[in-house]
C-alpha cells in the first residue's frame, strides 16, 4: 500500500481525499499546514504528496519550493490541489524565482478544486503505477 | 475784508478810529448812536462790533444785548470809561467779549480785535466741527439703519429659524424658518409664547437658570428634538446663546436648523449603499456558497463509501462534513438575513457575563485544535441588566472566530496563542467587551476597509459579512465598536452596548433581601 501525505487546512478536503486514498489503495497520513506537512515528509517519505496552496502557517508555495529545492524530497512527486487556478501558483513560483531563488519545476499535476473523486482517483493511480 | 461797526457818539473817536482800522484792513461801518447801529447791523451783519458805552438814547449795554439775541456768534467789544468796572463787568456778564478803556489805546485795541478774530475764527471751526459732527451721526445713523434692516431681512430670510426673547424668556423674535419647524404662526407666538412653550424642556431650563445666575451657557449646535405645534417630533440642530449689555442679560437667541430632510436622505444613502454593497458581494458570495456546496457533496461522498462498506466511523466522519455545511449555509443565510433587513434589539434581562461564557466555551474546542487559549477576565459587577442578548452573542461569537483566524494566520510561529476575552462596566450604563488576539494583526489599510464592503481577508473562506453584521448589530443598539490593531502583533476589538440596571436591583433593595 503506498502511502499518501495529504497537506490542506480544511477538514472537509482532509476527510474527503483520505476517503478517496482509502478506496483507491492508499495509506492517508493528514497534516493541516506546511509546517506539519513538511515535518511528515521527513518522517514518512511519502510516495505521493497532495498539497494546499493557502494554508496558514507555511503556505503550500512555499512548503512546495522546500520539497523541490531538498535533494532528498525533490524526487518525490507533487500533486497541488487547490482552489486557486493553476497560472496563480506558477505565477508565484516565477515571482520567487526572479527574487533570485532557484527554479523549481512544475508540479506533477495540478488540480483545481472542486474535484470529483474519479478525476483525483485517476490522477493518483496514474502518478503511481 | 472783515466788517466792523463802529458805535460812538463822539464824532472825533469815530473818525479817528475808522481811519486807524481801516489801516489795520477793516471795512468800517460807523454809527452816532444805538438805534443807528443795530440799523447798520441788522443789514450789513458785521462780525466784529465795537460800541461805546455811555451814549445817548440806547446805551452799549442795550446794544449788546439787542445784537446777541439777533446774532450770539457776534464778536461785541465795549467801550467803557476809565475805571468803570462797574459797567466793564455787567457787560461781560451779557456776554461781550470784551472791553477796552478810554482814552482808546491803539494797542489795546488791537490785542481786543485780535482776540475777538481768533474768537471769531475758533467759533467757525466749531460750528465747521458740528456740523461735520451732525453730517457724520447722519452717516452714521443711516448706516445703522441699513444694517438693521440687512439683519431683518437675514433673520426674516434665513432658512433656519430664529427665535430670539428678552431677558424674561418672553418671545420678542421669530422668523419664516422657525414657523417652518415649530408650526406656530408669528402671531400666535410674538410676545405671547415663552421660550418654555418652543424650547426642548432641557434648552430651556438651560437659559432660564442662564438668565437668573446673569451666566452665559455653552450651546452649539446640538442635536435637539422640538415638539411641533401638531405635536409631531423635529429633529433639529440647535445653536444659542444669552444675549449681554454691560454684564446684563438682555434675552437670548437661538437658532434652529431642521433637519428632517436631512435625516431623511441619510436613512435614504445607508440603504442606497447597503443595496449597492449587496449587489457587489453577489460574486463573493458565490464563491463562499460554491466552496459549501463542494463541502456538502464531498461529505456526500463519504458517507455513500461508508454506508457501501458499513462503516459506522466514516459515516460519522461524513455527516459531520453535511452537519458542518449546512451550519456553514445557515449562518451565511442569517448573516444575510440580519444585514439586509431592519432590526429592533430585543430587550431582556440577562446576565452578560453568561452569555459571553457560553460564547468562549463554543469556541474552546476549535481554538485548542490550533493550541489557542482563550482566557476570561469577567467584571463580577456586571450583574443582571437588560440588554439585547442575541446581539451580544452574535458579535461576540464573531470576534472570538476572528480572533481564532488571526492567531491561526500567524506566520510567527513561536508565539504562544492567546485570545483575551474581557467584560467590564462604564460608568454602570454601558457593557464593554474587549476581545483581544496576538495574532497577524492587520495594516492600515485592512483596518480602513474593516466595515466599509464586503471585504475578506480569509480567501474563499469568508464572506466579508462578519464584521459588517456585527457593526450593524451594535449600532442598532445604540452602542459603538472600536479596532486598536498592529501588524505583526494581534489586535483588539472593544465593543460597547448601552444597557438599563434591573429596575429595583440597587442597593436598599439588596439590603432588603437580607432581612427575615
Amino acid at each position: 500500500m503506498k502511502n499518501v501525505l495529504v497537506v490542506d487546512d480544511d477538514a472537509d478536503v482532509r476527510i474527503f481525499v483520505s476517503t478517496v486514498l482509502e478506496e483507491n489503495n492508499c495509506s492517508p497520513i493528514i497534516t493541516k499546514n506546511g509546517d506539519e506537512g513538511l515535518s511528515k515528509v521527513r518522517e514518512k517519505k511519502p510516495d505521493l504528496i497532495i498539497l494546499d496552496v493557502l494554508m496558514p502557517k507555511r503556505s503550500g508555495i512555499k512548503m512546495y519550493r522546500e520539497l523541490k529545492t531538498d535533494d532528498s524530497l525533490k524526487k518525490i512527486p507533487v500533486v497541488i490541489l487547490s482552489g486557486i487556478a493553476k497560472r496563480t501558483f506558477l505565477r508565484s513560483q516565477e515571482a520567487l524565482t526572479e527574487f533570485g531563488e532557484k527554479g523549481v519545476p512544475e508540479p506533477d499535476f495540478y488540480l483545481e478544486k472542486p474535484v470529483e473523486p474519479e478525476e483525483l482517483a485517476e490522477v493518483v493511480k496514474r502518478i503511481l503505477s | 475784508m472783515q466788517k466792523l461797526l463802529l458805535i460812538d457818539d463822539e464824532e472825533g473817536i469815530r473818525k479817528v478810529l475808522a481811519i486807524s482800522l481801516s489801516k489795520d484792513g477793516y471795512q468800517v461801518l460807523t454809527a452816532e448812536n444805538g438805534e443807528a447801529g443795530l440799523n447798520i447791523f441788522k443789514k450789513e451783519l458785521p462780525q466784529l462790533v465795537l460800541t461805546d458805552i455811555k451814549m445817548p438814547g440806547m446805551d452799549g449795554i442795550e446794544v449788546l444785548k439787542n445784537i446777541k439775541k439777533l446774532h450770539p456768534e457776534t464778536e461785541v467789544i465795549i467801550i467803557t470809561g476809565h475805571g468803570d468796572m462797574d459797567t466793564a463787568i455787567e457787560a461781560l456778564q451779557h456776554d461781550a467779549s470784551d472791553f477796552i478803556n478810554k482814552p482808546i489805546k491803539d494797542e489795546a485795541l488791537i490785542i481786543a480785535l485780535k482776540r475777538a478774530k481768533e474768537r471769531i475764527f475758533l467759533k467757525k471751526k466749531l460750528k465747521e466741527y458740528t456740523d461735520d459732527l451732525e453730517h457724520m451721526i447722519k452717516i452714521a445713523t443711516e448706516e445703522v439703519r441699513r444694517r438693521v434692516d440687512f439683519q431683518n431681512k437675514l433673520i426674516t430670510s434665513s432658512n433656519d429659524g430664529v427665535v430670539a426673547t428678552d431677558e424674561e424668556g418672553k418671545i420678542v423674535t421669530y422668523n419664516q424658518g422657525a414657523e417652518n419647524i415649530f408650526g406656530y404662526t408669528r402671531s400666535e407666538v410674538m410676545r405671547k409664547m415663552n421660550i418654555t412653550d418652543l424650547y426642548p424642556q432641557d434648552v430651556a431650563d438651560e437659559f432660564l437658570q442662564g438668565f437668573r445666575k446673569n451666566k452665559t451657557i455653552d450651546s452649539s449646535w446640538n442635536e435637539a428634538t422640538i415638539l411641533a405645534k401638531d405635536r409631531q417630533e423635529v429633529p433639529t440642530r440647535f445653536s444659542g446663546s444669552i444675549l449681554f449689555e454691560n454684564d446684563e442679560v438682555i434675552g437670548s437667541v437661538g437658532f434652529f436648523r431642521d433637519l428632517r430632510e436631512v435625516k431623511k436622505l441619510q436613512q435614504e444613502l445607508i440603504k442606497s449603499e447597503r443595496l449597492a454593497a449587496t449587489g457587489q458581494t453577489v460574486a463573493g458570495l458565490a464563491h463562499y456558497i460554491k466552496n459549501i456546496l463542494i463541502g456538502l457533496r464531498g461529505g456526500v461522498y463519504v458517507s455513500n463509501v461508508a454506508l457501501a462498506k458499513n462503516d459506522t466511523e466514516k459515516l460519522k466522519s461524513g455527516w459531520s462534513m453535511i452537519e458542518r455545511n449546512v451550519s456553514r449555509i445557515s449562518d451565511l443565510v442569517l448573516n444575510l438575513l440580519n444585514y439586509s433587513k431592519e432590526h429592533k434589539p430585543e430587550y431582556e434581562y440577562c446576565y452578560p457575563n453568561d452569555i459571553v461564557e457560553e460564547v468562549c466555551s463554543l469556541l474552546d474546542p476549535t481554538a485548542k485544535d490550533d493550541q489557542i487559549e482563550i482566557i476570561r477576565n469577567f467584571d463580577q459587577s456586571v450583574g443582571e441588566v437588560s440588554l439585547d442578548s442575541g446581539a451580544i452573542h452574535r458579535t461576540l461569537l464573531n470576534l472570538v472566530s476572528n480572533a481564532i483566524d488571526a492567531c491561526l494566520y500567524d506566520s510567527n510561529g513561536k508565539k504562544r496563542r492567546r485570545i483575551l476575552v474581557k467584560t467590564s462596566s462604564e460608568n454602570n450604563r454601558m457593557l464593554r467587551i474587549d476581545v483581544s488576539d496576538n495574532g497577524n494583526g492587520m495594516d492600515e489599510e485592512v483596518k480602513s476597509k474593516l466595515f466599509t464592503s464586503f471585504f475578506s481577508t480569509k480567501g474563499g473562506k469568508g464572506t466579508g459579512l462578519g464584521l459588517l453584521v456585527t457593526n450593524k448589530i451594535v449600532k442598532e443598539n445604540g452602542g459603538t465598536i472600536e479596532v486598536d490593531s498592529k501588524k505583526g502583533e494581534g489586535s483588539t476589538f472593544t465593543i460597547r452596548l448601552p444597557y438599563k440596571n434591573k429596575e429595583g436591583n440597587d442597593d436598599a433593595k439588596k439590603s432588603m433581601a437580607f432581612n427575615p
